[in-house]
């Protein structure tokens, strides 16, 4: 071997990842694309039919819907995940003892599967026996008590909420290192000005690390069209359609109704969707490029 | 000599009064983590407390503490539950999963971070984009692909995808690690007669193995939790991973919660364990993907 590069190396390098990716991700990709303009049920012939398809996903309600949702819960997970984890960050920061084990407690849902987060809230959410009816029965709230899941008005704000009960330790964890990189003078100059601790979080704190918040905003848009095990267990986009969102209604189109082109359609709008907004985040986060997503 | 005497009044005063202001904001401050802790732990514990509980006692009090530990209840889960299967399978997938990606991963971030060719550009944004695609993208195809490769109901069939799917992430945070490396110590390894492969073993690898740690966490987590795949393309219940196996047996006992919580504490329990003994090796091995 000599000491140059080999020119054939490089491929060889890649390849391996190249090509599991490809055949995993990217031929599936293309290959949705085209199921997409046939009407078939994944067993019986294909028939050609077009853009029909397409034509049936603009008009499908619950299809139109669920972006709706998906978008609510992106709005409520950047609150519930991004700006709790913002707000736990500078509290655990504020340098009082016992700060490592608040941090261990808030970030151990973290480590929990997904399918335990999700059956232990539906627990946490039953309306018979579960910790939050009552709790509000023993401080009598009786009255605020609700079928959490059941309800179409509260059902997506319920699983919202868990999901801040995952993710907002992971988002912390993240702000946390930010802010323990800030050099201790800074801190050491604003106490002496008496700079109370809001004054330090806000002036501070926060400012340092908005590199850092706003790739946790970004990441939050972008892995919110992903979400699916929470929604699939919890509720499976009931009551009446109401937490249906992107990823759950496509699989419910394959799954139940046997519609592989239907399916296809809608997941390469999906798909389009996603990359375009990428792209779109892409483009925003290539000024900062110290700080990477993730 | 009156006004210092004044002076020093004054900030002996002000200092009690910011000492019980600071004493005040201390005790709201415990307050609240612990309120917000109790918010994070308390459903974790009252899982495990309410697995050890009859059906009539969680139902009629749900706050209350098991009249004694009984692992009875678990050891039914488990049986019934076939957990020793599911998390076998489990181990097995994941382990593969993450030992390919971590050689795949460093060996296309080498080349992608290290190497000139044509065509890394194009590549490497193909891989980018795959890091936000969810599998509802491309799910129909590729079951279409693994049922005629008849790699359904094989341990392949999950190891595969999630290798596939893992890699984006992997190869970008790994890229990123090794940008960061000066492109000197490669040249001085060059100069030396050091070829591609000579050098990803002998400087690359190990130069990765933090970051490598960070990924290996990343890929694991995954795997192991992964759902939808996972309920697709297994049938057999000897080949189930865990979070398929819960469901199909969540939706078997739907109304014995004892069982139902019973099997969730046993498999939650290990998580936290190796999470409480090695979370500071696990956190920083996040935020240093996340911060480099």
């Amino acid at each position: 071997m000599s000491g140059h590069s080999n020119k054939l190396s490089p491929y060889l390098f890649v390849s391996p990842a190249i090509l599991l990716f490809a055949f995993t991700v990217l031929v599936p990709i293309i290959m949705t694309f085209a199921f997409s303009f046939f009407d078939w049920n994944g067993i019986g012939a294909m028939h050609f039919i077009g853009l029909d398809n397409y034509a049936r996903a603009f008009q499908d309600r619950i299809y139109l819907r669920s972006y709706g949702h998906t978008l609510i819960y992106i709005a409520a997970t950047v609150f519930v995940e991004v700006l709790v984890g913002l707000g736990l960050a500078g509290l655990i920061t504020m340098g009082r003892k016992g700060s490592g084990f608040f941090r261990l407690a808030i970030f151990t849902p973290m480590m929990l599967p997904m399918i335990v987060v999700s059956y232990l809230w539906k627990f946490v959410y039953n309306s018979d026996f579960g910790l939050i009816n009552s709790f509000l029965t023993k401080i009598g709230l009786e009255s605020w008590t609700r079928v959490w899941l059941g309800n179409p008005d509260t059902a997506l704000y319920a699983i919202c909420i868990v999901s801040g009960w995952v993710y907002a330790g992971f988002y912390m964890t993240i702000f946390y290192s930010g802010i323990q990189r800030i050099s201790k003078e800074i801190y050491e100059s604003a106490y002496l000005d008496g700079a109370t601790e809001w004054q330090i979080f806000f002036k501070i704190k926060v400012p340092m690390i908005r590199n850092l918040v706003e790739t946790g905003i970004m990441l939050c848009v972008l892995t919110g069209f992903q979400s699916f095990d929470l929604f699939y267990v919890m509720t499976n986009g009931g009551p009446y359609n109401s937490t249906e969102i992107v990823t759950t209604y496509l699989v419910k189109v394959v799954f139940t109704h046997m519609s592989i082109g239907y399916g296809s359609a809608l997941a390469v709008i999906m798909t389009l969707v996603i990359a375009i907004i990428g792209l779109v985040a892409g483009k925003l986060t290539k000024k900062d490029s110290d700080v990477l997503e993730y | 000599m009156t006004t210092t005497a004044l002076n020093v009044n004054k900030t002996v005063h002000s200092g009690e009064k910011a000492a019980r202001r600071r004493k005040l904001s201390g005790i709201l401050y415990y307050l609240f983590m612990i309120a917000i802790s109790c918010i994070y732990f308390y459903p974790i514990i009252w899982l495990v407390l309410s697995s050890f509980r009859e059906n009539r006692d969680i139902f009629s009090s749900p706050f209350g503490l098991p009249e004694q530990i009984r692992f009875r209840n678990w050891s039914e889960a488990w049986n019934i539950g076939n957990m020793s299967t599911y998390a076998k399978n489990s181990v097995i997938v994941t382990s593969a999963t993450v030992v390919c990606i971590l050689l795949f991963a460093s060996l296309a971030a080498f080349a992608f971070s290290k190497l000139r060719f044509r065509g890394s550009g194009l590549l490497m944004t193909l891989f980018l984009l795959g890091l936000f695609m969810p599998l509802q993208s491309f799910f129909i195809a590729q079951s279409y692909i693994f049922e005629r490769l008849s790699l359904k109901d094989t341990y392949l069939g999950l190891i595969v995808p999630y290798i596939g799917t893992g890699l984006p992430l992997a190869v970008f945070l790994l890229k990123a690690y090794l940008d960061s490396v000066p492109k000197e110590l490669m040249e001085a390894a060059r100069m030396d007669g050091c070829g591609d492969f000579l050098m990803y073993r002998k400087i690359i690898v190990p130069l990765l193995i933090p970051s490598m740690a960070t990924v290996g966490i990343f890929s694991a987590l995954n795997a192991w939790n992964e759902l939808l795949l996972a309920m697709l393309y297994i049938q057999q219940d000897a080949l189930k991973t865990i979070p398929v196996g819960l469901l199909a047996f969540s939706s078997r006992y739907m109304t014995d919660y004892k069982l139902l919580f019973s099997a969730l504490a046993l498999i939650t329990l290990p998580m936290i364990v190796v999470y409480i003994s090695f979370h500071r090796f696990i956190v920083t091995g996040l935020t240093e993907g996340a911060l480099k």
